[in-house]
């Protein structure tokens, strides 16, 4: 998935293809396999930018691939820190959804007041 | 190595080295593999050794559950047809499945008493498997066995004492160890 050399669109159907085929093996696998697979997913979703030039490097997406490439395998052994590592993984992206509208907000104003 | 070492070392690898896997490597493997006990001596396994890149990266591809890069994989198939004609219903329907696993232990095994890492894949696309590596029916895809030299082996996960999981003569009579 990380392969050097990938392009945007090459990147973007094998992510697609791990979608596809984790959807289909979902139906028989442990219950827990789904949000692991969620979890991969959102790892392998910020490498995005790795690939694409056109995208900007979000630092917020590196540091939780980071904190979930280091929590995710706790599925196999401690289903509880597992659950406790996502229920962290949505309050930083809660936190940061806050900072993000607060930003964007700010930016509105800004622009309505030049608008004036 | 001490066959309790290898068993209580083992771990299921997920990060590896770029070196390549020896070829005579691969074959102590396979030929550790079918030395598996198989019910009825059906010996229905069928293994494809995938070293081609190309093939490779369209295996892990399709594979959930395969993590980091190896240069080896290993197929572990089971031949319905063969076990259905020697062993009937049963060889068919659950001494082939068990067999492959005891297969597949055993090259884990030696895998990792040879200094190799390994894991085990279920987690993959049994259909997109079937048309990549071109298995014909009757030929079902069992296990994928990656293989590779470990760069960060896990810390052993927690394992229910026997205790727990350990009966003596009756089911639900307590099993002591000895130890305990």
């Amino acid at each position: 998935m990380t392969k050097a050399g990938n392009t945007g669109n090459e990147y973007l159907f094998e992510l697609a293809l791990f979608l596809a085929t984790s959807a289909r093996n979902c139906i028989d696998e442990p219950p827990l396999y789904g949000p692991f697979r969620l979890l991969d997913a959102l790892s392998r979703l910020a490498d995005f930018p790795e690939h694409d030039e056109s995208l900007d490097k979000d630092p917020f997406l590196k540091e939780v691939k980071a904190f979930v490439d280091e929590k995710k395998f706790l599925v196999t052994s401690d289903v509880e820190g597992f659950t406790q590592a996502a229920d962290e993984l949505v309050e930083r992206f809660a936190k940061e959804l806050k900072r993000r509208s607060a930003r964007n907000r700010n930016k509105g104003k800004t622009g309505s007041l030049h608008a004036k | 190595m001490d066959v309790f070492e290898t068993i209580k070392g083992r771990r299921s690898i997920r990060k590896f080295k770029s070196k390549a896997v020896e070829r005579e490597l691969t074959e102590k493997l396979l030929t550790a593999a079918c030395w598996a006990p198989s019910g009825g001596n059906i010996q229905p396994w069928k293994f494809i050794v995938v070293e081609d890149r190309t093939t490779l990266d369209m295996v892990r591809k399709i594979s959930p559950g395969y993590f980091g890069e190896t240069p080896l994989a290993i197929l572990v198939c089971a031949d319905k047809m063969r076990a259905y004609k020697v062993g009937g219903a049963m060889g068919r329907d659950y001494l082939s499945i068990a067999d492959c696993a005891m297969a597949t232990e055993n090259i884990v095994l030696a895998a990792y008493a040879l200094g190799l890492g390994t894991c085990i894949i279920k987690s993959f696309s049994h259909a997109a498997m079937k048309e990549i590596l071109e298995i014909p029916e009757g030929v079902e895809p069992e296990l994928l066995v990656v293989v590779g030299y470990p760069d960060a082996p896990p810390a052993p996960p927690r394992r229910i004492p026997l205790k727990e999981n350990t009966y003596l003569n009756k089911f639900g009579q307590s099993f002591q160890p000895a130890g305990a």
